[in-house]
């Protein structure tokens, strides 16, 4: 067993060797997806809705990014979309220095072990009709990741990583809790040596007391096979424990984008504001000074023209409803689209 | 690793490694995790398990297993063909002769005569209209009647041209004749006389007058009209003009017992307008022939009545009996005699084959025979193997059609999907027993084969129902390319072959063998209801649907019910047997189920 560990992670200092650019392991450029309305043979699209419009980002190696927002606000699309389970309309995916929709399909099967997806329901996301041990060695053993004569213990090393017990192996899904299931999803996405993992949500279908479990077993197999996450969620105390980076996703549009520490010291887009003003506090005492948003989000069939989020914002000036922000990097590292930073906008009031 | 375990054991009930350091430790364990404890079953044993733990599926299980063992290993133990008929000698009540009463005239020609069916028509309307002459075909007959019924037609041949002018007399022979000097003295004094017919040396003339002259005709007897029927005792007897006229002379005179025709001596003894002809011999007497008004026909060309026999139906006849017995060589048997109009039959009791229809069941046929005569229980052997294997061969049709095209839809989706939906619409719109009636009926009107109409029965339910099947199937896959571990297997990267096999099929599996085995019991049902009707399974192959369907009438279902209910219990058997089976199936299948 202990072979196989230092295999892992001369493999990965290898591929960290050969990590080519500006430092990022996955860049995100001007990602777009619309997905057409009532597609008829006839009439063609009625429209499009914009789940993801223009978002850019890039996580570095051996980090977490944390991506919130509210339900239907292109998170999940932005996940698929990276691991290219759903075409791109516009825009780019870069991962370790190649463009991932450039790929033909046999480079992107040999690319597909290092990009892995966790799921939120653990129960759909495992075929009921596979024994634990296959659905976690599977992929590896037709990718060819372990020599046939370590298959064995390299599974049970992964299970156990994952808190799971060997004599899982030949059980099936259904005799598993949600806590364990969501283990075997990890384990699957695990046992692939991959460099990213994207979080869809990984814990928002479990109980708090599951929820910290799966958290920290994240945690403790990011250190230890020195994993890169996108951690999608829309719960703002499960990303702020998890994540180096914080992004705030708006209606498929990345608002604001900064550190951890930076981003809860000093949320500055008027959404992120009200986002983290309702992140509960476990103390009666303490008065919660809540911004209370009002209005549903707006349809992404349909946007709000200028600022998606003038139509709910405080703070809203009659130049968000026509013009569009750009992005303003506030401080170092913490990028907010938002005309309230607008240097030259400000300057005119 | 430090690090790692630390963060486990503040978790220590999901964990794994806390409880199984508590093991190292103790070595009875009590948790229900125990490896021990958990025995590890593989899919295909826990689908088993939890199959053989359904009473109902197992019940199922077993009636058709039944069924297989009665309908593919009884065939082999029966020890009759499917097909056998069974026969018994019996005594039956058959036709032994025809008796017609006849009141038409019939004729009889005298030798070297011409006299037909033509002239006879002219007899009978010149006999009706009361003249004495008519001619056919260029001869002129004249009618004589002797008694009631009898009539002696005579021809006459031209003789002489004969002038008689104020005393003056003159006599031309025709060509090929000669008028002797007695006949020449004849017809004088009959002309003296105005006679126009009379007799010499037992030959007639006539004199027949043309204008101022005569014409002497030689008048012969050519024919003879009478209603009697003489039947000759033995086939080649001789009954000729002479001897009819001398013995139909000799009945209506009644006066003499006995007459001599061609040379030969006979008697007559008449008893209630039936008489027999004795041959006269030396010093006995041999029956010749029967006289009477009846024509009597023997059921069978072959059969030959005797005389006596004749006499005796005869007599009967005329008393009006409608029973009589007669002892030949092979006993004394007993006759019955029925009427119609002028029709008389005569049967009596005849050994014959007859075959065992509708036997009550006894140790021979357990089950009885039906109405063919054949073994009814073998017959349901033979019937359950037709039945049987028309289920399953259009169950595997079905599927087949079902899972290509209905997985054809499902996996392409788009256009593809489009339009394989649309036949399956088509398809459930066809009305399925018009549609079979019409393909019967047009397999009869080919006359197709029993054994080929099998098949194409096969083939014509399995592409009906496929539709069912395939639209299952789209549905399915449908569903499953869309479910999370799908999109989890794609994000794997493993071969697309895998993930339809490895990961679809599996999914599809269980609702299919569900699907086919309630399917099994469905297609039973519509073999036996197309047999029923006569349109599936043909005589003289069995299916139980035909076997039930030989019991049309009330009368047979009251009183032969061990012809169709032992089918009609097999049938519901089966289909029970196969829903029970089909529904401990899906729960076996189905992991989520709880008990």
């Amino acid at each position: 067993m202990a072979n196989t560990i230092e295999e892992v992670k001369t493999t990965v200092e290898e591929r960290n060797n050969n990590e080519k650019g500006n430092g990022y392991l996955l860049e995100v450029k001007n990602l777009k997806k619309y997905f057409p309305i009532n597609k008829s043979v006839l009439l063609g699209a009625k429209g499009y809705v914009k789940a993801v419009d223009g978002v850019t980002f890039g996580i570095k190696r051996g980090t977490t990014m944390g991506l919130v927002g509210e339900s239907g606000c292109g998170k999940t699309t932005i996940g698929k979309t990276i691991l290219r389970l759903t075409d791109k309309t516009d825009g780019e995916v870069i991962f370790n220095g190649t463009s991932i929709f450039d790929l033909n399909k046999k480079n992107l099967r040999s690319i597909r072990p290092r990009i892995q997806i966790i799921f939120q329901d653990p129960y759909s996301s495992l075929s009921p009709r596979l024994p634990v041990g296959e659905i976690i060695g599977e992929a590896v053993r037709d990718n060819n990741l372990v020599p046939k004569e370590e298959f064995d213990d390299y599974i049970t090393k992964i299970m156990l990583d994952c808190g799971l017990q060997p004599y899982h192996k030949d059980r099936y899904p259904h005799e598993f809790s949600g806590g364990q299931r969501q283990r075997i999803c990890i384990a699957r996405a695990i046992a692939l040596k991959p460099d990213f993992i994207v979080c869809d949500e990984p814990v928002s279908a479990l109980d708090v007391s599951i929820q910290a479990q799966i958290i920290n077993l994240l945690k403790d197999l990011q250190d230890k096979y020195h994993l890169t996450y996108l951690f999608i969620s829309h719960d703002l105390s499960v990303v702020e424990h998890i994540s180096d980076e914080i992004g705030v996703m708006y209606l498929g549009n990345l608002v604001e984008h900064a550190d951890k520490e930076a981003i809860f010291a000093n949320p500055l887009h008027p959404y992120t504001k009200a986002l983290f003003s309702a992140i509960p506090i476990p103390d009666p005492d303490v008065k919660m000074n809540r911004i209370i948003l009002e209005g549903n989000i707006p349809s992404p069939a349909n946007p709000p023209s200028g600022c998606k989020f003038h139509t709910r914002c405080s703070s809203c000036m009659e130049v968000c409803k026509t013009v569009v922000p750009k992005e303003i990097e506030v401080e170092k590292g913490h990028k907010v689209v938002c005309h309230l930073y607008d240097k030259g906008i400000n300057k005119d009031k | 690793m430090d690090n790692n375990n630390n963060s486990r054991n503040d978790n220590p009930k999901e964990s794994g490694d806390y409880m199984k350091n508590a093991n190292e430790h103790i070595s009875v364990s009590t948790s229900l995790d125990d490896e021990q404890r958990v025995k590890v079953l593989s899919p295909g044993m826990l689908v088993f398990r939890r199959f053989i733990r359904n009473r109902l599926a197992i019940v199922g299980f077993f009636i058709i297993l039944f069924m297989f063992l009665f309908s593919f290993v009884g065939g082999f133990l029966t020890p009759y063909d499917e097909t056998e008929v069974f026969t018994y000698v019996g005594t039956m009540s058959k036709e032994y002769a025809s008796i017609t009463q006849n009141t038409e005239l019939r004729y009889t020609v005298a030798e070297g005569k011409e006299y037909n069916d033509g002239a006879h028509a002219q007899f009978i309307l010149a006999k009706n209209s009361g003249k004495k002459f008519f001619t056919y075909n260029g001869i002129e007959y004249s009618i004589i009647q002797e008694d009631e019924d009898l009539y002696i037609i005579t021809q006459v041949t031209p003789v002489a041209n004969v002038t008689y002018f104020r005393g003056l007399f003159g006599i031309a022979p025709m060509e090929g004749f000669e008028v002797s000097k007695v006949l020449e003295e004849s017809v004088m004094s009959a002309l003296e006389a105005g006679e126009e017919q009379f007799e010499i040396q037992g030959e007639v003339y006539t004199l027949t007058r043309e204008n101022k002259d005569y014409i002497l005709g030689k008048s012969e007897n050519a024919a003879l009209e009478s209603t009697l029927i003489i039947d000759p005792a033995q086939q080649n007897l001789n009954v000729d003009f002479d001897f009819k006229y001398a013995a139909e002379k000799t009945i209506r005179d009644q006066d003499s017992g006995s007459f001599s025709a061609n040379g030969q001596m006979f008697e007559v003894e008449e008893h209630n307008n039936i008489s027999v002809i004795y041959q006269l011999g030396s010093n006995d007497r041999i029956p010749y022939a029967i006289i009477s008004s009846y024509a009597m026909q023997p059921s069978s060309p072959e059969m030959f009545l005797s005389i006596d026999f004749k006499a005796t139906v005869l007599e009967a006849i005329e008393e009006n009996k409608g029973l009589f017995h007669f002892q030949d060589e092979n006993g004394n048997a007993e006759y019955t005699i029925t009427r119609i109009n002028n029709v008389y039959t005569v049967k009596t009791e005849t050994p014959t084959h007859l075959i065992s229809m509708h036997e009550s069941p006894s140790n021979k046929h357990l089950l009885g025979t039906d109405a063919h005569g054949m073994d009814v229980l073998t017959r349901l052997m033979y019937g359950g193997r037709i039945s049987l294997s028309i289920g399953f061969i259009v169950v595997f049709l079905e599927i087949v059609i079902g899972i290509v095209l209905g997985g054809l839809a499902g996996y392409f989706g788009k256009w593809v999907d489009m339009l394989i939906m649309r036949v399956v619409d088509v398809f459930n719109c066809i009305p399925f027993l018009p549609l079979m009636i019409i393909m019967g009926s047009v397999m009869d009107s080919l006359d197709v084969q029993p054994d080929k109409r099998i098949f194409y029965l096969m083939l014509i339910l399995g592409i009906m129902s496929w539709p069912g099947i395939a639209r299952m199937v789209r549905g399915q896959i449908l569903s499953l390319r869309e479910q999370e571990f799908m999109i989890a297997a794609e994000a794997t990267g493993i071969r697309v072959s895998r993930r339809i096999f490895k990961h679809l099929i599996p999914n599809v599996i269980p609702q299919l063998i569900v699907l086919a085995t309630l399917g099994l019991g469905n297609i039973i049902l519509y073999e036996s209801t197309l047999s029923y009707f006569g349109l599936g399974v043909k005589f003289p192959f069995a299916s139980w649907g035909n076997i039930i369907s030989g019991v049309s009438t009330a009368y047979e279902m009251t009183n032969f019910w061990f012809v169709w209910i032992p089918a009609g219990l097999l049938i519901l058997l089966t289909v029970l047997g196969f829903n029970f089976v089909g529904d401990g199936l899906r729960d076996a299948f189905d992991p989520k189920m709880k008990r």
